[in-house]
């Protein structure tokens, strides 16, 4: 006898495992549909097959200068993080000190803020010390909501390394950074390309906090906010945000796959 | 060993620093501002001295604290649906002895990781008076052109639909962590012991995961509390969110920098004490366990 459930119960739940999954799939695929349909409007019935849409944002260059944007953004404040992260993360991982565990609420600590308080708070920040708004002030407050994620994903990595390496390496010669450097440092970097994904991908999407403190160059969200208020525009953003969906798809889930590969390979030290 | 010390420190400086520079000092920056030692556009401008003044009026204030009523308990309510939904099939990914449970929990998670933005679109496609789905149901003759399900979007529904449909994926997986982690020979013992499995489930699984989905729970509130997009893009007046005031009194129609300061720091304390109520809570339970 099935302990946690009866043949009914497996079967209710999995009936309900695949409407859940019909609920969370059905408007990406409406999306899916509606940018190849020839209509301006996103109605029924429709109207017959056409490429246009991919075509006109492809040669917008307003949204084409938005993701070049946030791209430079992206790769600005993930590396920003990462670097931060990783620093952190050794520090909470190897050292013991006096107020580590406030240490680690701070370092955490911008998960749970309100983006919408953080926003503004640096808005007032950039105000009061007169720093103009421009795409670094987007990379600051990006670098700042990554980090704790970064932390997240090198910690239980950095923990599975054994200690005795780096001593080894310690008495063979290598200094601190030495040790790092050559034995931590390859061990830790799948994990740290997972951290860069994550960061890159959280500030690529990230609207509420760059809407406040975003310069005159818009980021593709900032962008996609204001074509959402115009319907002509609207079929356009279907086909990007199709593009958009399956390219973080295909890259987040083989990324996955990529980590899982080389931590098997690199096995557990 | 001091040299040891001087490098923690190092290591820890610039993390530190960047978080104390450009988080905790502007909180404190806001905080500064809702007492107008700095000021900004603002209804009670000009008194250039310490003053309470806006806190003391937002105190008073049926409007502003009705509206964080109303964004509490359409909060509570996304969260509790959300974690009933993602319960059942957490406990089925994690229970049933499924071969392929990590290939179906990435692609139950997989649409949290495509872009926030884009699937508010989607609905906003979707629930529209001309939308996808009131012309499906003008198509198929179900309703006829002239009454389309008006209420779909810009209300308070759509703002919780979507807040539901976008939170759903993230919420599963602390759930299925804490399931994962049992030991299913519990429950092989407490139906030794003659309980039935919802009884077993009542009072053996459930508790065990409780804190799992008080994490969840909290993982949903806290970012739709304070949410402003969403209700912006499919919330229409009747979903406007206290986020939205915030937002509103920072952008440049009538913009009061000091009151909207107070929203932002109430709603940061607000959120600050349940996340420590709820990290001691987990500290009691693991000291206790």
């Amino acid at each position: 006898m099935d302990v946690a459930l009866s043949r009914n119960g497996r079967r209710v739940l999995r009936t309900f495992f695949v409407l859940l999954l019909l609920f969370l799939y059905a408007p990406i695929v409406v999306l899916l549909i509606f940018s190849f349909n020839d209509s301006e409007l996103p109605s029924f019935p429709l109207s017959g097959f056409t490429l246009k849409w991919y075509h006109q944002f492809l040669t917008n260059p307003d949204l084409r200068a938005a993701l070049g944007t946030s791209a430079l953004v992206a790769v600005l404040s993930s590396v920003g993080a990462v670097v931060l992260g990783v620093l952190a993360s050794v520090v909470l991982v190897r050292r013991r000190f006096v107020g580590k565990a406030a240490v680690s609420a701070l370092l955490l600590s911008p998960l749970v803020i309100p983006y919408v308080v953080f926003g503004i708070s640096l808005l007032l920040f950039f105000h009061a010390v007169g720093i103009p708004r421009s795409i670094l002030t987007v990379v600051i407050g990006h670098i700042v909501i990554s980090l704790p994620y970064t932390i997240l994903v090198l910690v239980p990595r950095l923990d599975q390394i054994d200690v005795t390496l780096e001593e080894a390496a310690a008495d063979l010669g290598a200094g601190p950074f030495g040790s790092f450097r050559w034995i931590v440092l390859p061990l830790i970097l799948p994990a740290v390309a997972s951290a860069l994904l994550i960061a890159f991908t959280t500030s690529f999407d990230e609207y509420a906090v760059a809407s406040f403190v975003v310069g005159s160059r818009a980021t593709f969200p900032i962008y996609l906010y204001g074509a959402l208020r115009f319907p002509n525009r609207l079929p356009q953003v279907i086909a990007v945000a199709v593009v958009v969906m399956v390219l973080s798809l295909v890259v987040v889930v083989s990324a996955e796959i990529g980590r899982r590969i080389a931590e098997r390979r690199l096995g557990t030290p | 060993m001091i040299r040891r010390h001087l490098t923690t420190i190092g290591l820890l400086a610039p993390p530190l620093g960047w978080l104390f520079a450009f988080f905790v000092v502007p909180v404190g920056i806001v905080a500064a501002y809702s007492i107008d030692v700095l000021h900004g556009p603002s209804l009670f401008g000009g008194s250039h001295k310490v003053t309470l003044a806006a806190w003391h009026a937002f105190f008073h204030s049926s409007v502003y604290l009705g509206l964080f009523w109303k964004s509490v308990k359409m909060s509570l309510i996304v969260s509790a649906v959300v974690v009933g939904l993602a319960y059942p099939v957490a406990y089925y990914l994690a229970l049933s002895g499924t071969k392929r449970k990590y290939v179906l929990l990435l692609l139950l998670i997989a649409p949290f990781l495509t872009s926030y933005l884009l699937r508010v679109l989607a609905w906003k496609v979707i629930l529209g008076n001309q939308g996808v789905l009131n012309s499906f149901l003008v198509w198929a003759g179900l309703r006829s052109a002239d009454h389309p399900l008006s209420q779909l979007l810009y209300s308070r529904f759509a703002v919780m639909l979507v807040l539901a449909y976008v939170w759903i994926p993230f919420v599963a997986l602390p759930i299925f962590v804490s399931l994962e982690s049992f030991d299913r020979r519990l429950l092989e013992a407490a139906a030794d012991l003659g309980a039935s499995r919802w009884g077993a489930f009542l009072r053996v699984t459930l508790p065990l995961s409780l804190p799992g989905v008080m994490a969840a729970f909290l993982f949903v509130f806290i970012p739709t509390v304070g949410e402003f997009v969403t209700p912006s893009l499919v919330g229409g007046t009747s979903g406007y969110m206290y986020g939205n005031q915030i937002s509103d009194l920072f952008s440049a129609g009538f913009p009061d920098w000091q009151t909207g300061s107070v929203l932002a720091l109430f709603l940061l304390a607000v959120v600050a004490v349940l996340t420590g109520a709820f990290a001691r809570l987990l500290q009691v339970r693991q000291a206790a366990g």
